[in-house]
């Protein structure tokens, strides 16, 4: 069953090979357009490059335009802040007090609170009402 | 080999590499002529140089192969980029012509071999049509003796079970 199956495939075959032997191009025809192509790389090769300078000129030419203009462009020093690393070294424990100006006969509790009678002192400003 | 030996030897084989190169090249005729010349011309050249390791045949094929290959490439990209403006890039789809030349059995049969995979197909090729051994066949595919029987074995299953409901 199997050998006459393949006898038939192999019929099916041997009549594509007896269409296709048919209209077979000529070997001399063949052998000589594959000469003429020999002729044709250099030609193709021109194109190739040409497209491919066409290429990378488009590509330099669209970077060019959308690149930032870098010269026009000037930094605003006031909003630069930079912090350095050591910066904490710099803070130090009731600083606060050496940025304002004590004022005279005023007690702050706040700043002091473990002192006796902090929270009672009055001031003439801490009387005054709205 | 001399130059003159090699163009007498590609005529002998000229009818058979051209089915395969058809082979090679689904039902395209044109882009198998093209697979021909650049095969032709690599041999001829000195670009594909005959080593004596296989019989001239099975090498000529392998050639014609592996430059269908080539070509089959180099037209996807001509397809993946836009230039197929610069020259003909073959979409790898059988010719009309072609198709409406053959009788209908024949036609039947390329139509079946056309749905199977390429290997299988490369591999039914070579050992009915062209008549060489599995080993042959092994040789000119590029692959294992034993891949090559599979191959065979699983496409000869496919082609028949296609060809049997095409005729019912």
């Amino acid at each position: 069953m199997t050998e006459r199956n393949d006898a038939d495939l192999g019929d099916r075959f041997h009549a594509l090979r007896r269409e296709d032997a048919a209209t077979a191009p000529r070997f001399d025809a063949t052998l000589a357009a594959a000469r003429a192509r020999a002729a044709a790389p250099a030609r193709r090769r021109a194109r190739w490059l040409a497209v491919a300078t066409v290429l990378v000129a488009g590509v330099a030419l669209v970077l060019l335009v959308m690149r930032p203009d870098r010269r026009g462009r000037t930094i605003g020093l006031a909003s630069v802040r930079w912090n350095g690393p050591t910066d904490f070294l710099l803070v130090l424990p009731g600083d606060e007090l050496l940025r304002t100006v004590p004022n005279v006969g005023r007690m702050r509790p706040s700043i002091l609170p473990g002192l006796p009678g902090a929270g009672f002192t009055t001031t003439d400003s801490d009387r005054r009402t709205p | 080999m001399s130059p003159e030996a090699l163009e007498l030897e590609l005529a002998r084989l000229h009818p058979a590499a051209f089915g395969w190169a058809i082979a090679c090249c689904p039902g395209d005729r044109a882009a198998a002529e093209d697979a021909l010349q650049a095969s032709y011309l690599k041999i001829l050249d000195g670009r594909a140089r005959f080593a004596g390791r296989a019989s001239f045949r099975t090498w000529l094929f392998a050639v014609v192969r592996n430059t269908a290959a080539e070509l089959r490439r180099r037209a996807a990209w001509r397809r993946l980029l836009p230039l197929a403006a610069l020259g003909d890039a073959p979409d790898g789809r059988p010719d009309a012509a072609t198709v409406l030349a053959r009788a209908d059995g024949t036609r039947r049969l390329v139509a079946a071999l056309a749905t199977l995979p390429r290997r299988q197909r490369e591999v039914l090729h070579l050992v009915f049509y062209q008549d060489l051994t599995i080993t042959e066949a092994a040789d000119v595919a590029g692959v294992s003796l034993g891949t090559a029987r599979t191959h065979y074995e699983r496409g000869k299953a496919a082609l028949r079970k296609l060809l049997k409901e095409d005729r019912q």
